[in-house]
Formats: C-alpha cells, structure tokens, sequence
C-alpha cells in the first residue's frame, strides 16, 4: 500500500502509561464517524501489538500501518 | 402461671439448646462443605508462629487496640466477664472443683460481672446511633444486643438480690436443683418456681433462649469464625 | 430484572462462595472499625464508602438467597433482592474500593473486602454492568494471546526501535542483543508492559548485572482481575505461564505492576518457574554485586509509595527500602508503617478506566496527598504502574511539586561499572 491515506483524526499517543494507549485509541475511534479514519502514533512496542488486537476484539480495521523513524502511524478505520 | 414458667424453663430451654448445637453445627458443615480457596490471604509482614499470633489477634483484638481504645475496654470487658458468667453458669449446674482451685464464691465478681456487662451492652447499643456505624447498622444488631442486655439485666438482679440485699430465698441450691435437673433429663422447677424473684430467673432464661436460638444464624458466628479469619489473615 | 438473569447471578455468586468467603460473609458485627482505614471515607466522610458499609452491598443480597432470613425475616438483616438497583449499589461499591486491603489491617477479624468485591464485580459482569472499557482491556489482552504469531513482527520491530537506548543507560560487550527475546533456556522471562518505559530501564539493568534474560512478547498487567472475570484472568495469566514454560525459564520476573504480580505469584500455582518482582530481583543483583550503583546520584530526599498489591499483599517491603539504602543517604519514610500505608487511590482497575475516574481518584486520594507532602521528599519513588500514574495525577493536582519516579529508573540512572 504506497497511497497515502489521509486521516480525520490524529492521536499521539507516544509513550503513555498502561493500559493509556488501547484506552485513548478506543475512545478516539468514537470521536469519529462510522467510515471515517484515525491516526494513531506510537512508539511503544506493546501499543504495536495491542493495536491490531484491539481493532480485531472491537470490529475496526487497520488499513494501514508505516514506520516512520521511531514511530508507527496506524491508519485505522471506524467499522461500527 | 405455673404453666408458662414451666414452658419457659423446661421445653424452651431444650429446645434453644438444640437449635443452637445443630445451627451452629450446621454452619460449619456449611463453611466446611464449601470449596477451599486456595491462594494467600495473608497480610504482609508476616510474623512466625502464624497461628499463635492469629489467636492472640481473636482473643486480645491489638487492631482495636490501635483504632478505637474505648470500644476496646468495653469490648475487653464484656467478653471477659461473658466468660467468667459462663464459668459460673456451670457452677450452677454441680459442684466444679477444678474451677474452685481459685476459691470464690458463686458467681464471681461479687456481681459485678452483670454490671460491667450491662453497661458494656449499653455502650455497644448507643455508639451504633452515631454515624457511620448508625448507616452500617441493621435490625439483627439492634436486637442482638437488647437480647443480651435483657438476659443479663434479669440474670444480674438474681445475683445482685442476693449479694447486695441478703435476698436468701433462691440460693445456689435452688439453681443446682433446676439446672441439674434440665442436664439429667429429669426437669423440675419446683425448686425456683415458687419465689418472689422467680418471674426473673423466667425472663432471664426466656431472653438467653431467644438469644441462643438466634446465635448461630447471626453475625455472632464471629466466635468461632474469627479464629479461622485471623488465621487466614496471619498466613 | 428476568428472572432468568436473577438466577444465572444467583449461580455466579454461589460459584464464589468458599468456605472462607462464606465466613467473610457471615462473620461481619458491623462494628465500624474499618470505616477510617479506607482513604476514600478518610478523604470524603460518606458511610458509603466505608469497607464495611461496601461489603454490606453484597452481603445482603446473600443473606437474601443463601441464609434462612431472607426467606424468613429479610428485613432483620435488611436483605435486598437482587435487581436493576441491587446491580447499581454494586457497581459503586466495587468501583469506588481500590483492592488494597488497608481495611483488613484494622478489622478483628480481618474481613477481606477486597474478596467481597470480588462477587460484586462477578455479578457486573454476569449483568453485563461493568465498566465496558475493563472488559475490552482483557478482551484485547486474550486476543493478543491467540494470535501471538501474526502480532509478533509489529512487536519485535518496535522492541528492536529501542535498543540504541538500552545501549545509552548500559553498553556491553559487542555482538550481544540489548533486548533478547525468544530465548529458549533463558535464566530469566522478564514481562514488561506496553510502554517503552518499562522495557528500558529494565533492560539496561539486566544487561548490567549480565542476566541471561529474555523479554515476554506479552504485556504482565491482568486486565481480567481488575474486572473481575475469573475465567478471562486465568486465559490472560496462562499466556504467560505457557510462554515461560515453553522457553524453559527458572524465573518470571514481572515488571513494576502490583496487580500484574499478585496475580501471576498467587494464582498461578505450582510451576516449573519461580515468580519475582522485579524489586526483588533489582535487590537481588545490588546484594551479590552484580550491578552498583551510584549514591551520589540521588541528594534530595526521597521516599517510596509501598503499593497496595506489591508490600501490603504480596510482602516486598524490605527490599525497596536495601535498594534506596544504596541510591540515597536521603530517604524518608512514608508511613510509620509499610502494611498501614494509604492506597494511592488507583487500584482495582479505576487508574485503566482513565479520565472516566479522575475525578473520584483525585477527590478520594486527598489523605494521600497530605501523606506524600508530609514526608518533605522532592523524589517520590514507586514501584507500580497503576501507582505511578495516580501519583503523578495526584501530583499535578494537588501541585505537591514532586518528582514521581519508577524505582526501576532509578536504578537505571544510577548504574556504573
């Protein structure tokens, strides 16, 4: 996936004490409407696997995942 | 009359005493019977022997001790004295000599034991009209205690009748005839039916009735449980 | 309520009874003893928020379907019938306890209230009444556990973006990994969470002390106990176990997380592996020499948080205080007494519930603050996840203006050669 996806919505959430990330990634997808995208940036490499566990336990979807120095961007998508 | 002082101190008292052994029997099978819960309940730092601290814990209540000082005097001395009436009360049944290897006379405290017990009761009953025990406090609490403060106000005026006004009528005897007669099997209530203070001894064995039936299915199970819970607690 | 749902809770609550749970049941004299142990009641006097008054909750309702009363005389023990606002009591109960047992310090008995809640969280979760966010914290934590294959790469990338970090606070030998995983035969399975923060620190320390250690794919936080589903905390826990047995470890060492190792020391059973804090193993190295520390790091004063589930419950109180012997000549104590220190008001699952409690955290923590402003330390260290978070909120909100520091850090910081 080379195309560049643009997100409604952006949370930082670097370096945030447990369980914070699931916790700020799961209220923000409710920030936005059903459809519409998320970017949620995180550098912790507990968030990388706790964000495809969550979006598969809630129903959303991952379009997109990419590196960026330090940091991962997961692109992801209100389901329901 | 004569009836219900016989109803009262005959099948009554029997059969309190066998709803109080079976209920009590009935929940320990029942704590018994239950599943085990298997991981650590302890309390962090532990001190070694567990079990004797977890006695002294039941016993000498330090966490009392610590937080409330004046519910502890009370607490101390009312269940002090409970036990040394309890002694006593078996000194009306016969003659104990091995609990005469301190000479006194029956009851000890020279009645005072019902004093400190009833103002203890009293004590017990008002603190639970302050907040927050007032809003922790149930029905079962209130009527626990009149219980026991009516049983021990009747049972005391026996006592003080005799020590503190040379009532002689109803003596140790009198009460020996009764109650050995009850643990023989063989009732009779001639001996403390006839007297002026009888109707007391009536209300205080009717109250201790009422109040041994309700033991076991009251918060009083605390007798036996809370050697068993500080244990758990201990380690 | 349906009947049908009043009799599924009714079972649920049975299945919690043990022998020893019914003796907290039945034991309680309502004495009061325990209303100023909770710091929620010390913080804001309302008999609902005394242990005893918390643990009535479900009391009643079983002396309403398991004692004689409820059917004869339910109003002698005010039983209450298990309905919509029986389920409201509970979830306020439960939800406004912290788990950490102060209450049973005090109690002549030594009722465990935490136990109690217990049943009440079961029965939220039987109702579907719980706090929704809890329930999804542990369902991510089983699904991470059933799909560990394909979550793996994105994990092991981002644990390999930390390496040059570990090499910062510890450099060794060259050709050694920072942050080893997978390591079959390992001496030692360390289970961190999901942040950086508490992979780090740790790693640098490992290395230090020249630990043949191996990091768990796995986050140790148990979000099953905290909502108190007995079934999802024992999936969530078994990830680990089975991890630990596959890779052949001696020990499991888990990180800074009071729930995370009085779950995984006291439920988890007889095992092939021993079961460390990582405070433990920390006081372990400094004792044999195997790291040192430098004490001219730390002038300031500092004192220690003792959480909950870590001293109180699970008995490692001396060793924080060895290791803070060797960091500071400054260290002051909180409590004049580690088993009668206050909870820092985050516990059983309300510091995860995040923005949703702060405002009843910070309102129920006011002893604490007075507690930590009392010792006049600048460093507040601790040495639990949950702790550290509601420290550093009660910080900011009770602008204590201190410094609320992982033990763990620092050690890291401290360390030299």
């Amino acid at each position: 996936m080379s195309e560049t996806i643009k997100a409604d919505k952006v949370f930082d959430l670097k370096g945030l004490p447990c369980p914070m990330p699931v916790v700020k990634v799961s209220k923000g997808i409710k920030e936005v409407s059903v459809g519409q995208i998320i970017e949620a940036v995180t550098s912790d490499p507990g968030a990388l696997s706790d964000f495809p566990a969550w979006a598969k336990t809630s129903g959303n979807q991952i379009l997109k995942s990419e590196q960026v120095g330090k940091e991962t961007h997961f692109f992801i998508k209100r389901v329901n | 009359m004569k009836t219900i002082y016989f109803l009262v101190l005959v099948p009554m008292v029997y059969l309190a005493f066998a709803v109080f052994l079976a209920g009590v029997i009935f929940q320990l099978l029942k704590v018994i019977k239950r599943p085990a819960f298997k991981p650590t309940l302890a309390i962090h730092p532990k001190r070694n022997p567990a079990f004797l601290w977890a006695i002294l814990d039941a016993l000498l209540l330090p966490t009392v001790w610590r937080h409330k000082r004046t519910l502890w005097f009370f607490l101390m001395a009312f269940h002090i004295s409970f036990l040394m009436v309890f002694l006593g009360h078996l000194e009306l049944i016969t003659e104990m000599s091995w609990l005469q290897v301190i000479g006194h006379e029956i009851f000890m405290g020279q009645g005072f034991l019902g004093l400190i017990m009833s103002l203890a009761l009293l004590y017990f009953f008002f603190r639970r009209f302050a907040s927050p025990t007032k809003e922790l406090s149930v029905p079962e609490d209130y009527l626990l205690l009149m219980l026991l403060f009516l049983t021990v106000v009747f049972g005391s005026e026996m006592d003080w009748a005799r020590r503190w006004y040379d009532y002689g009528e109803m003596s140790v005897q009198e009460y020996r005839a009764y109650l050995s007669s009850i643990f023989m099997f063989k009732p009779s209530i001639a001996a403390v039916s006839t007297s002026g203070h009888s109707f007391m001894l009536v209300l205080h064995v009717f109250f201790a009735n009422l109040f041994l039936m309700f033991f076991p299915f009251s918060h009083l199970m605390h007798s036996i449980f809370g050697f068993a819970l500080n244990k758990i607690r201990r380690g | 309520m349906e009947k049908a749902l009043r009799e599924e809770l009714i079972s649920l609550f049975r299945g919690k009874l043990s022998g020893t749970m019914e003796m907290y049941l039945e034991t309680c004299a309502r004495c009061g003893i325990c209303t100023e142990a909770c710091h929620a009641y010390a913080s804001m006097p309302l008999p609902k928020y005394t242990p005893a008054y918390r643990a009535e909750v479900v009391r009643r309702i079983y002396k309403k379907y398991f004692k004689w009363q409820g059917k004869t005389f339910p109003r002698i023990g005010e039983c209450k019938v298990l309905d919509e606002s029986a389920i409201d009591e509970l979830k306020e109960a439960a939800y406004s306890c912290t788990g950490c047992r102060r209450c049973m310090v005090y109690c002549p008995f030594g009722i465990d209230t935490q136990q109690i809640m217990s049943i009440a969280k079961l029965l939220l979760v039987g109702a579907h009444a719980e706090p929704e966010l809890l329930s999804l914290l542990a369902d991510v934590s089983i699904s991470k556990g059933e799909s560990m294959d394909d979550l793996k790469e994105g994990f092991l990338e981002g644990v390999k973006s930390l390496e040059s970090e570990v090499v910062e606070k510890w450099r060794q030998e060259a050709g050694r990994t920072p942050i080893p995983t997978e390591v079959v035969g390992a001496d030692l399975l360390y289970v961190a969470l999901a942040g950086a923060h508490s992979i780090i620190p740790a790693a640098a320390i490992f290395n230090a002390a020249g630990e043949n250690w191996t990091l768990s794919f796995f986050e140790a936080v148990n979000f099953g106990a905290f909502v108190g589903d007995p079934s999802k905390t024992k999936i969530i826990m078994d990830r680990i176990v089975n991890e630990a047995k596959r890779l052949k470890v001696k020990e499991v060492c888990i990180c800074e997380c009071g729930t995370a190792f009085r779950v995984m020391s006291q439920l988890s059973g007889k095992q092939p592996f021993k079961v460390s804090s990582i405070t433990r193993v920390h006081a372990r190295y400094i004792k044999e020499g195997r790291i040192k520390v430098d004490k001219k790091k730390l002038s300031v004063p500092v004192t220690y948080h003792d959480p909950c589930q870590i001293a109180r419950n699970a008995g490692v109180i001396d060793e924080p205080r060895y290791i803070l012997s060797q960091l500071t000549d400054n260290f002051v104590e909180m409590s004049p007494e580690p088993k009668y220190n206050w909870c820092c008001g985050g516990g059983g699952g309300l510091v995860a519930m995040g923005e949703e409690t702060l405002d009843f955290r910070m309102k129920s923590s006011r002893v604490k603050a007075d507690q930590v402003r009392n010792t006049g330390a600048q460093v507040l260290a601790t040495a639990c996840e949950n702790c550290h978070t509601q420290l550093s909120n009660i910080n900011d909100h009770y602008k204590l203006g201190m410094n609320v520091q992982f033990l763990s850090s620092l050690i890291a910081d401290a360390l030299i050669r």
